[in-house]
């Protein structure tokens, strides 16, 4: 039986992604921000699947409300205030107790330097304009970002169920090439802070589009064809129980991304030597 | 100290090609990668490639004694893209074999001249140079405060799929 590197899990039944699959997936250091509804998913999955490294960030605690969702989450967790985070990591640990995992009950932008070292960032959070920020953030230190959003609308008297997983690989097509994001709905968004209500939320097509991020990621890492991933924006119809890929990609496909072009959007916006010499300091200590 | 290089699957394909074409004289090509960077958790750094800075066939001087030389132009032109753009330049050459390439003896040596000059235009940012083989890539990063240059700890090439030299 073939082992991961580090990892006590046995992998033959994947050996198909390759022969040094378990390997790559152990050195991996993989970032899910967000871990509710979708992201308890993903770190589910990529603990199976033998990744190395997490870093789990959700500034939030488990409520009575999350338990029709939440991967891994117990009555128990609701009445101790379990942080989100921490229950994905005991999901992850669970599976492959040596995964190296890191839990920041912070919200990102607290511990966005946890992120640069980061291979994939997954970004499972609601706020049109907080993917916007976190996609910038990937994208700065060319890092590829996997987004998935999920939506029940009422349409008439009735509820719709959609939602679409992108992958914004830096030197392609972002969110906003991709119609994700726009500024109608950053402006609507902003309206409404402060005001935004709960979310309707379900836990089946949250783990269908977290199988479809992580299969993004597999084929990122571990691609068990040599034609290469297809599609970059999936898109979901819950009525319709279908999958396909968006109809916007051919038209994506030849065009180069405007919105990430110039050089300043890459490395740190402040960097200083001075930085540099600090940080090499505290990283002694 | 770690220093982890990236440049896109895109960027490292147009490097190749153009840094492939003939030369009317020199035996290879020489450019120079237009690089930002970042700090790390751990204290290392990332540099992050954007585009090539090509140095002009004029620019190159007729020496059998290296596969490339650049002349003082080459090196001014360089210098004036670190300034004007306000970026890390890494020198980039070819090697055309599989497996880990290495830095030639001249290579060590004019690099050691003329990559801290960079340090004249844009003295807080790290510079550095780097080879390529066919499938691996070898490289030196110069970071200020430090005389001595570190050696690049990995290289990843951000694409479908993703790869790491």
């Amino acid at each position: 039986m073939k082992e991961g590197v580090n990892s006590k899990l046995k992998l033959d039944c994947q050996s198909f992604l390759g022969e040094n699959s378990a390997a790559v997936l152990d050195s991996s250091r993989i970032a899910i921000v967000g871990v509710g509804g979708g992201g308890s998913h993903i770190a589910q999955q990529l603990g199976h699947l033998g990744v190395g490294e997490f870093v789990l960030i959700d500034p939030d605690v488990v409520e009575d409300t999350n338990l029709n969702r939440l991967v891994g989450a117990t009555q128990r967790d609701v009445s101790k205030g379990t942080a989100k985070a921490s229950v994905a990591a005991r999901v992850v640990a669970s599976v492959n107790p040596c995964a190296r995992i890191w839990v920041e009950t912070t919200e990102w932008q607290m511990c966005a330097i946890a992120l640069r070292s980061c291979d994939v960032i997954f970004g499972c959070v609601d706020a049109i304009g907080e993917r916007q920020q976190l996609e910038t953030a990937a994208r700065r230190y060319l890092i590829p970002y996997v987004d998935i959003g999920m939506d029940v609308h009422r349409i008439g008297g009735e509820f719709s169920i959609g939602g679409q997983v992108a992958l914004s690989m830096p030197g392609s097509s972002c969110l906003r090439c991709m119609g994700i994001i726009d500024d109608h709905v950053l402006e609507l968004e902003a309206k409404q802070y402060g005001a935004a209500g709960s979310r309707p939320q379900v836990v089946w097509p949250n783990g269908l589009l977290a199988s479809l991020a992580v299969g993004f990621f597999v084929q990122l890492f571990t691609p068990w064809r040599t034609t290469y991933l297809p599609s970059v924006l999936l898109e979901f119809d819950g009525e319709a129980q279908t999958v396909s890929p968006s109809n916007k990609l051919p038209y994506l496909a030849e065009r180069n991304c405007p919105h990430f072009a110039d050089i300043s959007s890459l490395g740190d916006p402040f960097w200083t030597a001075q930085g540099l010499r600090r940080s090499a300091a505290t990283a002694k200590d | 100290m770690r220093i982890v290089f990236k440049i896109t699957k895109r960027l490292l394909e147009e490097v190749r090609a153009r840094l492939s074409r003939p030369h009317p004289f020199a035996f290879e090509r020489v450019g120079f990668l237009l690089c930002r960077a970042g700090l790390l958790q751990d204290g290392g750094v990332v540099v992050l490639s954007h585009g090539l800075h090509d140095v002009e066939d004029g620019d190159y001087l007729d020496d059998s004694a290296a596969g490339a030389t650049m002349g003082p132009h080459a090196i001014r032109k360089a210098l004036q893209a670190a300034y004007n753009q306000g970026v890390s330049m890494f020198h980039v050459h070819l090697h055309l074999h599989s497996g880990r390439p290495r830095f030639s003896g001249i290579d060590q040596e004019e690099t050691a001249k003329f990559v801290p000059d960079f340090w004249n235009v844009q003295p807080d940012l790290p510079h550095g140079a780097i080879v390529l083989s066919q499938d691996s890539a070898f490289g030196k990063c110069w970071i200020p405060g430090r005389k001595a240059p570190v050696d690049i700890s990995s290289f990843a090439v951000v694409g479908i799929p993703m790869r790491r030299l």
